[in-house]
C-alpha cells in the first residue's frame, strides 16, 4: 500500500538522519555536541509552545516551568534509581523523557484548568506567575538541592544527539499531523473565535487544556534530556528569560507556523552562541551598522506599503536596499573611524543580546506576522518554487 | 402527539434590573419556517443566546423534544442539534472557507485524537469524509468555487452564506439564523430568500430566523413572533402580524386604542 510505504520510508529517513547527525556530531568536540543537543531542545520547546501560543492562541509565557518540571523529575529519579539501573542508556533516557513528559503534562493540567477561563494579557500574567512559582518552590526544596541545584546522574558524557533529534522530529510530526487532520481544526477555531467555536460544538475548555497538556509534555520531555545532557541543573537555568526567548522564537518564526518555529529556534539559538567567539568589533562599525539597519528598515517598509509593482520587482528592490545598506554601513564606519573618540573596540560577545533584540525589532517593523506567518513547508510549495505544477497528493510523514 | 421540537415556556432573563426577555412562550414544530421580529433592543438576539446556551434563563424553561435544555453549555446544545449563525458575523477568519465548514461538521467525529496525532488512516479518512460533506454544503450556498479562499477575504454577503453552511454542517434539527440578510443589497436578499426556502424544503430543515427587513420576513416565514421590550406582543401568520395594531404601534410608535 502506497500510504504505508511512504509512511515507513519517512520514519526510516527520520531515524537515519538522526543517526547521521549523531555520527557527524561524534567527530566534534564536546562543546559543539552540546550545542547540537541544545539546538534540538530549543526546537522542541519552540514547536511545543507554538502549539499553545500559535495554534490554539493561548498566550503563555511560562514555558520554562514545564521544561523545569521535566528536568527536575529526571534529575531526581536519576539520583535515586540510576545506580540500580542496569539497562542501556538510551532506554533510561526514554524512560526519563516519558516521566518528564507525564509530570509536565500534569503541571500543564494544574495551571490549565483554573486559568484557561482567562484570555490574552490576563492568561499571560498567570502563566508568567506560574513559571515563577514553580522555580521558587523548587528553589526551596531540600530534596531538590535548593538554589545549589542537583548533580544529575547519569551525566551523559556522550551527548544524546540522536535522541534529541528524534524528540524534535516527533514533536514536529505530532503538531503537523494534528493540523493535517480535522482534529487540528478545533484548536485553530478556538484561536479564531471562542464563542463561534462553542456554538459549533467545540468544547473550548477541553481543547485549551489538551493543547496546554500536550505542549507541556513535550517541554517536559525536553527538560528531562536537558538535565542529562548538562549534568547539573539549578533553578536559575529556568528563569523567565528562557520562557521569553522561546516565545520570541515562536513570534519570529511566525505564530502558528511549525516550520517557522523550528527554524527560528535554531537561528535564534545559533546566532548568540556563535557570537561568543566574536573578537573585538570596532565601535564605528557598530554605529554604522545600526544606522544602516535603520535606513534599510525604513526603505523596506516604504517598498512594502507604497510600491505596487510585481513580486519580482519588489524582491529585487529589497535586495538592492540590503546591499546599499551594507555599503552605507561600511562608508559610515570608515568615516567615523577617523574620529578619535570612536576609534575603540567593543568585545564581540557582549553584543549577543543586542543582536537578538535588533533582529526582533526589525522583524516587527518589516514583517509583524513572522517570517513564515501562517505558512508551512510542503513539497508542493517547493515544486511551485521550482516552476512545476503542484501535485494533488502530499507526502505524509 | 409528540412533543414540539422547541418549546419556550415563559422564558425570562434579567440582567440586573433590566428584564431583557420577559415570559416569552412559543412552540416550533418540525419543518417550521419561523420568524422572530421586533424593533431594535427588543430582545431577539438575547432570546437566541438563551436557546443556544450562551445565557441561562433566569426563570422559565426551554424544552427540546420535550426535555429541558435550559442552562446547558453552548457546545452541548450544538451537539443536541441546535445550530446558529451570528448577527455580527463570527467566522474563523484566518481559516479557509472549507475549513470553516469542516469545524461545524467536526462534532460528529468518531476517531480519537491519538489517531490524528499519529496520522493513522481512520483519522485521514474521516477528514476526507468531513471535507466532502463540507463541499456538498458549500454547493448549496453557492460557495464551492471559493472553498480554499481565506474566509476573511470573502464579500459580506458570501460571509453570511458561509455562516449558514457552517451551522448546517453540524446537521442540526433546528437552525437559528440571526439577521441573515443584514447588510445585503436587494438582489442578494432575493437570492438568500430563495436559498433559505430551498434549505427548508429540500433538506427538511426547521428554521427560526431573526430579521429586520419586513418584506423579507413576510414573504419567507409562515409563522412569526413579535417581541417588543422583551415581551411577546403578537404571534401568528404574516397577514395577522401585518394587521395587528400592537405590532404597528411597536414599529411606528403610535398609541394603541385601549
Amino acid at each position: 500500500m502506497k500510504f504505508w510505504g511512504v509512511r515507513i520510508a519517512s520514519i526510516l529517513v527520520a531515524i537515519l538522519l538522526s543517526f547521521g547527525l549523531e555520527k557527524l556530531g561524534r567527530g566534534t568536540d564536546s562543546f559543539t555536541q552540546q550545542l547540537i543537543v541544545f539546538a534540538g531542545l530549543y526546537v522542541t520547546l519552540a514547536v511545543s509552545l507554538n502549539l499553545i501560543n500559535g495554534i490554539t492562541g493561548q498566550f503563555s509565557i511560562g514555558h520554562a516551568a514545564f521544561y523545569q518540571v521535566g528536568a527536575y523529575s529526571s534529575a531526581y529519579l536519576g539520583i535515586k534509581f540510576y545506580p540500580q539501573f542496569h539497562g542501556n542508556l538510551f532506554v533510561w533516557l526514554t524512560l526519563m523523557a516519558l516521566v518528564g513528559a507525564a509530570m509536565a503534562a500534569v503541571a500543564g493540567l494544574i495551571v490549565g484548568l483554573p486559568s484557561l477561563r482567562l484570555k490574552g494579557d490576563y492568561l499571560a500574567i498567570v502563566t508568567l506567575g506560574f513559571g515563577e512559582i514553580v522555580r521558587i518552590v523548587i528553589q526551596n526544596q531540600k530534596a531538590l538541592g535548593e538554589s545549589g541545584g542537583l548533580n544529575v546522574a547519569p551525566h551523559t558524557t556522550e551527548q544524546p544527539i540522536m535522541f534529541v533529534a528524534l524528540l524534535a522530529v516527533l514533536c514536529i510530526a505530532v503538531c503537523r499531523n494534528l493540523l493535517k487532520t480535522a482534529h487540528g481544526l478545533p484548536f485553530l477555531a478556538v484561536r479564531e473565535d471562542e464563542v463561534a467555536s462553542s456554538a459549533m460544538g467545540v468544547n473550548v475548555t477541553a481543547t485549551k487544556v489538551i493543547a496546554f497538556a500536550l505542549g507541556s509534555a513535550f517541554a517536559g520531555a525536553a527538560g528531562a534530556i536537558y538535565a542529562n545532557s548538562l549534568g547539573f541543573i539549578n533553578p536559575d537555568l529556568f528563569n523567565s528569560t528562557l520562557s521569553i526567548s522561546v516565545l520570541s522564537m515562536v513570534v519570529l518564526g511566525g505564530t502558528g507556523s511549525i516550520t517557522g518555529s523550528a527554524l527560528a529556534a535554531m537561528i535564534l539559538f545559533y546566532i548568540p552562541e556563535k557570537m561568543r567567539d566574536l573578537k573585538d568589533v570596532r565601535l564605528a562599525l557598530i554605529i554604522g551598522g545600526l544606522l544602516a539597519v535603520g535606513l534599510a528598515v525604513s526603505a523596506i517598509r516604504y517598498v512594502i506599503f507604497n510600491v505596487h509593482k510585481s513580486a519580482a520587482i519588489r524582491a529585487a528592490m529589497h535586495v538592492g536596499i540590503i546591499i546599499g545598506s551594507v555599503v552605507i554601513a561600511e562608508i559610515v564606519a570608515f568615516a567615523l573611524g577617523k574620529i578619535p573618540a570612536l576609534a575603540g573596540t567593543v568585545e564581540g560577545a557582549k553584543l549577543r543580546l543586542v543582536v537578538s533584540a535588533v533582529v526582533l525589532i526589525v522583524l516587527m517593523l518589516v514583517r509583524p506576522q513572522g517570517v513564515f506567518a501562517h505558512h508551512e513547508f510542503s513539497w508542493s510549495w517547493v515544486q511551485k518554487l521550482m516552476g512545476k505544477k503542484a501535485p494533488s497528493t502530499e507526502v505524509a510523514a | 402527539m409528540s412533543a414540539p421540537l422547541l418549546e419556550l415556556n415563559e422564558a425570562t432573563i434579567r440582567f440586573g434590573g433590566l428584564v431583557a426577555v420577559n415570559k416569552v412562550s412559543f412552540k416550533l414544530e418540525k419543518g417550521d419556517l419561523f420568524g422572530l421580529i421586533g424593533p431594535n433592543g427588543a430582545g431577539k438576539t438575547t432570546l437566541f443566546n438563551i436557546v443556544t446556551g450562551v445565557y441561562k434563563p433566569t426563570s422559565g424553561d426551554i424544552l427540546m423534544n420535550g426535555t429541558s435544555i435550559a442552562g446547558t453549555p453552548a457546545n452541548k446544545i450544538a451537539t443536541k442539534g441546535i445550530a446558529r449563525t451570528f448577527q455580527n458575523i463570527r467566522l474563523f477568519k484566518s481559516l479557509s472557507v472549507l475549513e470553516n465548514v469542516v469545524v461545524g461538521g467536526f462534532l460528529r467525529h468518531k476517531t480519537g485524537l491519538a489517531g490524528a496525532m499519529a496520522y493513522l488512516p481512520p483519522a485521514i479518512k474521516e477528514t476526507e469524509r468531513l471535507k466532502e460533506e463540507a463541499m456538498n454544503l458549500l454547493r448549496i450556498v453557492d460557495l464551492d468555487h471559493v472553498a480554499n479562499v481565506r474566509s476573511a477575504d470573502l464579500s459580506y454577503g458570501m460571509q453570511r452564506r458561509l455562516e449558514i453552511a457552517r451551522a448546517m454542517a453540524t446537521q442540526p434539527q433546528l437552525l437559528l439564523l440571526d439577521e441573515p440578510a443584514a447588510g445585503m443589497n436587494p438582489q442578494e436578499k432575493e437570492e438568500l430568500n430563495g436559498m433559505v426556502r430551498k434549505i427548508r424544503d429540500e433538506h427538511e430543515q426547521t428554521i427560526l430566523l431573526i430579521e429586520h427587513d419586513m418584506r423579507f420576513v413576510m414573504s419567507l416565514c409562515e409563522r412569526i413572533v413579535v417581541l417588543d421590550h422583551g415581551e411577546e406582543i403578537s404571534q401568528g401568520d404574516p397577514d395577522h402580524i401585518r394587521n395587528d395594531p400592537k405590532v404597528i404601534a411597536a414599529y411606528l410608535g403610535e398609541a394603541t386604542e385601549e
